[in-house]
């Protein structure tokens, strides 16, 4: 064979390689930190958000939602979330006093830092602003809304220790728009983020 | 006018070009953010330390600004004291993932908001409400804080601007910020979305 011939082969088989491989443009929290065991517990508080209409409040669209990581046991609680003491909790009625404004939802972490670069995550918990309007998948139709399945498979993300990722189309896009439902559905990217750190 | 478009899309590019970290955000537009604070004020950052609240649920950072200059038509004292959730006490670490920062040292054009208290503030609409000051051939720019909490750590040691692209980001002068503030504060409608968290 020529090495033309090679050389073109060789080429090819490279720009294949690349063009098939997924684009991977996640980002981990810094510094780099997790939970000690998986599945990561994560219990979202029984007082729903007014604003969603689907006879919960969206509590159990968002025990549902947040499986969706694949490692996440998920139920609702009585308990409200405790700062600085887990499990996880996510509170769709409460903007715990930070998320304001322009805020959608708030992930509050907590973690002992290490010196050896491998931190261990104590506490997260998930807070929403009421000032905005959500739906949920339990639900039909929406009208400048926001989701709430994604919005809080997005802060979840945030809780296993995931940043935003460059990729759209991935949860862990930092953009979010109303009525898009695109977020339920977790991308490779954010498979790969998971990945690296469990 | 042809300056203030200039201004605009200098600010959108501000906002396009720092990679974009927060929790889940709804942008806001300038002019909001101009016309909801207390206060616009450039300061240096002076010192900062951290401590948790009464109930000892939540690690506040405080920072005291020395005020050089207030935008727009309110002025207040020479120094502030701003109060951002998260920081480290005892080896623990706090951080509301996408939140500003303040970090020691830090020379800074903020938008600021009281918090309940009425004794201290904090930034208005999160990461829109800071820029860093920079320095480019003599002329003072305002460039978008690209760090924000959870994109690196809380104490600021080995924090390194130049390895976050501050310094290629692209700069509002002082002048421009300050004439759209005044725009804002006074009713006008600068822009939309010139500020991506």
């Amino acid at each position: 064979m020529k090495k033309q011939t090679i050389l073109a082969l060789g080429i090819t088989s490279i720009i294949l390689i690349a063009s098939t491989e997924p684009v991977m443009a996640y980002t981990l929290l810094s510094p780099r930190r997790r939970w000690s065991s998986t599945p990561v517990t994560v219990r979202v508080y029984n007082v729903g958000n007014s604003t969603i209409s689907d006879g919960s409040g969206g509590v159990s669209a968002t025990v549902s939602a947040i499986r969706v990581w694949g490692m996440i046991s998920s139920s609702s609680t009585s308990s409200a979330a405790v700062r600085g003491s887990a499990p996880a909790t996510i509170m769709l009625n409460t903007n715990g006093g930070l998320c304001t404004g322009g805020c959608l939802a708030a992930t509050l972490t907590g973690y002992y830092v290490s010196q050896a670069g491998d931190d261990r995550i104590y506490d997260a918990d998930v807070y929403t602003n009421t000032a905005h309007q959500f739906y949920s998948s339990g639900e039909s139709g929406c009208s400048a809304e926001y989701d709430i399945n994604g919005i809080m498979a997005h802060e979840v993300g945030h809780v296993i220790g995931i940043g935003h990722s460059s990729v759209a189309g991935a949860t862990m896009y930092p953009s979010v728009s109303a009525c898009n439902t695109a977020n339920r559905t977790l991308a490779s990217d954010d498979f790969a983020a998971r990945d690296n750190l469990y | 006018m042809h300056r203030r478009s200039l201004s605009i899309v200098t600010l959108l590019l501000i906002a396009l070009s720092v990679p974009v970290s927060a929790s889940q955000f709804v942008d806001q537009p300038f002019d909001q953010v101009a016309r909801e604070s207390a206060y616009v004020v450039r300061g240096t950052v002076v010192n900062t330390w951290s401590a948790w609240d009464d109930a000892h649920e939540v690690i506040y950072t405080f920072a005291t600004v020395r005020v050089h200059r207030y935008f727009g038509e309110a002025t207040g004292p020479d120094t502030l004291v701003v109060r951002e959730v998260g920081g480290v006490v005892e080896g623990y670490a706090m951080e509301a993932i996408g939140f500003p920062m303040v970090r020691q040292g830090e020379d800074v054009v903020l938008f600021l908001s009281r918090w309940d208290n009425g004794a201290e503030y904090r930034i208005h609409a999160f990461n829109q409400g800071k820029y860093l000051v920079r320095n480019r051939g003599g002329v003072e720019v305002l460039v978008s804080d690209p760090v924000t909490q959870g994109s690196d750590r809380l104490d600021r040691d080995r924090f390194d601007v130049r390895a976050n692209g501050v310094d290629d980001a692209p700069g509002l002068t002082i002048d421009e910020f300050a004439a759209m503030v005044d725009d804002a504060r006074a009713g006008g409608r600068v822009g939309h979305d010139l500020h991506r968290q």
